[in-house]
């Protein structure tokens, strides 16, 4: 070789290196800057996740008894290319899951990869069947919600979804802290998606949701249902509510929709989605209803607080009472005569609260409207509260002023109404209807719910004179069939037509409380079209009394 | 006789006998990425080959029988003369021709992957176009070394081109790539034989600037370039980004041998063109510096031949050998880290494929023998 071709030899030698060394930096740049981006997309690649679902949180009342809880379910099924025996598998799985064996043995046959065979089978079941240790059949545990007491508070609990997702009632209030974190198993795979054998898996645990204590009383919601659905059945009614919380601080303690529907069987193959939607309304809080004579209460309040009446003014009651053009009557066809206004209250004189409304005007009625906190919803911690329907102030004329002195001609629901009234007879302060009392981490950790409260509405004055009025309601008054001996039970009757009017139906209600000095019970029933005997206080209050009679001392022992 | 004396007597028998030089180095470098290259191809493939054939060794055996026969070929080329092969150039030239028509045509070409690259003889298959680098290589160094006037003359250039053209055609009709490093070692042999700079660097520009055009006019390949632009969305992108997420996972010293995930069917045929990238993945950036260092330790031991080699005719085979080598490891490596748009060039000595590696040991004998009759002068400056 000449010098020259040495030379350039080494001129191919040093091209060839440097661009061997070019390609060793690349290499650098992608394995050392660029490998946490390319290692975390290969391993998005290679893992495949199986879900772990976490258990959904617990709901319990305020004694700890269990309302909703989880239960181990079980789906059965067969890898076809694993099953050794087909003849003893479909034999097996025919005999402890008590299907025909015919079918079974049709679906253990049939090529797939994987046929399900059952699912929702009990635990002991799913069991039973791993025990056999038959080649092929596959048993994987799933959680389900379950409800111990069947359709107890099944308006207020709702119920979760197949994914363990909340649909209805503090199920979905409580979603965020009830579903807690699913886990999952990560597994590595090949391209076409096979396991490996030996491949480590890494397993990011779940975390359980928490669980909810609250205000409910087992006790008392099952007294109350079972009275609920005997006046629902003697009265044919359609639907029966009752409500009972505790007026100074709003704990709800029993909350009734009759009908109630079982909880672990929330849907029907025979219902549309309409019926579904009308079987799983709670009336206490999604429906409105014109309050009737409950109303004079606010009414009561209203014109004391501004001074417009005191408990001694004289009335007169013809039967009637004309405002306008219009001849507005009283219940009692006859008249009441003379009388003063708590005569006027223990009789639930129409004419008498239209007086006072009258008296009021509608600019000062509707601030007091306002004050009580008749408008807008209670804040309650359950999902679809109705707002009051109420008229337009400025569409309001005495005519209007007249029917709604006495509950007539506007729309609010139960749950308003026995918040409303709740905060007038505590001495006079607002209180938020609530049933989530605390929530339980799984470390033990207690988060108490804070509700807005306190804020002071009437004076401690007619709150006083309020409570002494309703109880002689009772004691001598329309709402005499409340009385329970050894209590002093407060409350107002209700009887009003629902709209259109000619169709002649009813809604009879009672709203009582105990002890009238210082109420910490206060219970709300309405019955939605009774048949026959429709007063209020011939058909609600009972009610009422007999569930005193019973939670009473029950409440009193505590 | 004393110690002193015994000395003096080896040194006189040594400059009496013709020295008899073998570069050990060399055989040891090739013998080495062998064993490394079967290691890998049986860990890249061994899962796939367990699923598809029901073997983990298929690719494996196939390998281990074609390098074990073309270890014995290398052993037997090194003891040939290389002077031989020029006679049989003419011949060679015409038979390799042939093979590379006959792949061609339809029916007696088989096609594999969808190009028609190999000419089946009862079970044994093969490349004529492997066979046509190694004839290419004998030729170009032949005739340049007896041009009747020097090299340094374009004319000459030019006619040494022509004489490679017809094969270059043929073999590009079939297999773009391997008629791109025939190219390659053509260019690089003229190139170191003959005097001139300018010349070369000038065609190059000329016909870089020509392949840049022809790449993005014809739209078979622009999709492949747009595979090398963008491979995260490009459809035709899915075999370098798998290639560029084996090559990030492994950091700076791998996942270790035979923990690939990415070998799994992820990275398709891992143990091809593509093995370099399983390599990165299972050894890191410590193995790949490993693998480039041993080829450019392979180059300078060319370069050692080539510089004292006997005479031109074995300093051009060996430049040539260089030239291939180089442009194959070179390609290989940029393809699998998207340096450049893919093309089908297999890692020597590491890849799976039996032809490929059969002709390669054919010319790494060619490359011993030529090592075996050189002087080193460094001895001869010493005595």
């Amino acid at each position: 070789m000449k010098t020259y071709q040495r030379r350039k030899l080494m001129v191919v030698l040093f091209g060839c290196v440097i661009f061997l060394i070019f390609l060793l930096f690349r290499l650098g740049y992608l394995m050392v800057l660029g490998s946490g981006y390319y290692e975390k997309k290969a391993q998005t690649l290679h893992e495949r996740e199986r879900y772990i679902k976490a258990p959904r949180g617990k709901i319990y009342d305020r004694n700890g008894i269990l309302l909703a809880d989880n239960q181990t379910v079980c789906t059965v099924s067969v890898i076809h290319n694993q099953v050794e025996q087909p003849q003893r598998v479909a034999k097996m799985l025919a005999k402890e899951l008590q299907l025909p064996f015919t079918e079974v043995k049709k679906r253990v046959n049939k090529v797939t990869a994987i046929e399900k065979i059952k699912a929702n089978v009990s635990k002991a079941t799913g069991d039973r069947i791993l025990a056999y240790g038959l080649a092929g059949v596959k048993v994987d545990e799933d959680r389900k919600r379950f409800y111990p007491h069947g359709k107890l508070a099944s308006k207020v609990l709702g119920f979760a979804g197949g994914e363990n997702q909340g649909i209805l009632g503090l199920e979905v209030q409580y979603e965020k802290q009830l579903k807690g974190k699913d886990g999952c198993i990560l597994t590595l795979t090949d391209a076409r998606g096979m396991e490996l054998e030996n491949a480590p898996k890494r397993r990011i645990a779940p975390i359980p949701g928490k669980n909810l204590y609250t205000t409910l009383d087992y006790t008392i919601q099952y007294y109350c249902q079972q009275a609920a659905e005997k006046i629902c059945k003697e009265k044919k009614a359609k639907h029966v509510s009752i409500l009972v919380m505790n007026p100074q601080n709003g704990e709800i303690l029993a909350m009734v929709d009759v009908p109630e529907y079982n909880l672990n069987r929330p849907f029907s193959k025979h219902l549309s989605m309409k019926q579904l939607n009308e079987r799983w309304r709670n009336g206490c809080i999604h429906d409105t209803y014109e309050p009737g004579s409950i109303f004079k209460i606010i009414t009561s309040c209203a014109g004391l607080e501004a001074g417009v009446v005191t408990v001694s003014d004289r009335f007169f009651c013809p039967g009637f009472k004309v405002v306008e053009d219009r001849r507005i009557h009283c219940h009692k066809v006859k008249g009441h005569g003379a009388l003063d206004f708590t005569g006027g209250l223990m009789n639930s004189c129409n004419p008498v609260f239209i007086e006072v409304g009258l008296r009021l005007g509608v600019e000062k009625y509707f601030r007091y409207f306002e004050q009580f906190g008749l408008y807008g919803k209670t804040g309650i911690d359950l999902p679809g509260e109705a707002k009051t329907i109420m008229h337009d102030k400025k569409n309001v004329g005495p005519v209007e002023l007249a029917t709604i002195s006495f509950g007539q001609s506007f729309q609010i629901t139960p749950i308003k109404l026995a918040t409303s009234v709740s905060s007038l007879l505590n001495g006079g302060t607002m209180v938020t209807p609530h049933i989530g009392r605390y929530i339980v981490t799984e470390s033990g950790k207690k988060i108490r719910k804070n509700y807005p409260a306190g804020k002071r509405i009437v004076s401690r004055r007619t709150s006083r004179i309020m409570r002494k009025l309703l109880r002689k309601v009772v004691a001598e008054g329309t709402g005499n069939k409340a009385e329970v001996e050894g209590y002093s039970v407060g409350g107002k009757t209700a009887t009003s037509q629902t709209l259109p009017r000619s169709a002649h139906k009813y809604i009879s209600s009672f709203l009582g409380f105990e002890p009238a000095k210082h109420p910490t019970v206060l219970a709300l029933i309405t019955i939605k079209e009774p048949k026959g005997i429709y007063y209020g206080g011939t058909i609600a209050a009972p009610v009422i009394r007999n569930i005193f009679e019973n939670i009473l001392p029950y409440l009193h022992n505590r | 006789m004393d110690h002193r004396t015994r000395r003096l007597k080896k040194k006189k028998k040594r400059i009496d006998r013709p020295v008899v030089f073998f570069d050990f180095s060399l055989l040891f470098i090739i013998l080495f990425l062998l064993a490394f290259g079967l290691i890998m191809v049986y860990s890249t493939s061994a899962y796939m080959a367990g699923i598809k054939f029901g073997q983990v060794d298929y690719y494996f055996r196939k390998q281990l029988i074609s390098t074990s026969l073309g270890v014995c070929g290398m052993l037997i080329a090194s003891r040939i003369d290389y002077h031989y092969y020029w006679k049989f150039s003419g011949i060679m030239y015409v038979m390799a021709a042939m093979l590379c028509i006959a792949v061609a045509i339809p029916g007696i070409g088989k096609d594999i992957n969808g190009s028609r690259r190999w000419l089946q003889f009862g079970p044994l298959g093969f490349q004529p176009s492997e066979i046509a680098k190694l004839v290419a290589l004998i030729v170009v160094a032949g005739v340049v070394c007896n041009m009747p006037k020097s090299i340094n003359r374009f004319s000459n250039v030019i006619r040494t081109m022509l004489i490679v053209f017809p094969l270059f055609g043929m073999v590009a009709y079939t297999n773009l790539s391997n008629a791109i490093i025939i190219m390659a070692i053509t260019v690089c042999i003229i190139f170191v034989a003959s005097k001139k700079y300018a010349q070369f660097f000038v065609t190059a520009g000329i016909l870089g600037g020509l392949g840049i055009a022809f790449i993005f006019l014809e739209s078979y390949r622009a999709t492949r370039i747009d595979a090398w632009l963008h491979p995260e969305t490009a459809e035709k992108g899915y075999q370098t980004l798998q290639g560029l997420y084996a090559i990030g996972s492994g950091g700076l010293f791998g996942k270790g041998l035979g923990q690939s995930v990415q070998k799994l069917g992820y990275v398709p045929e891992a143990q091809n063109d593509m093995i370099f990238s399983i390599i990165c993945e299972e050894l890191g950036l410590f193995g790949a510096i490993c693998v480039i260092s041993l080829f450019i330790l392979m180059l300078w031991r060319f370069a050692v031949i080539a510089n004292n080699a006997r005479d031109l005719y074995g300093s051009l085979l060996v430049v040539g050998a260089m030239g291939h080598i180089a442009v194959q490891v070179v390609l290989n490596i940029a393809v699998v880290t998207n340096s450049i748009p893919n093309t089908g060039i297999s890692l020597p000595f590491i890849s799976y494929g039996g032809t490929s590696v059969l002709f390669l040991l054919a010319e790494m004998g060619i490359v011993l023998n030529v090592s075996r009759g050189i002087r080193i002068e460094e001895e001869y400056e010493s005595t």
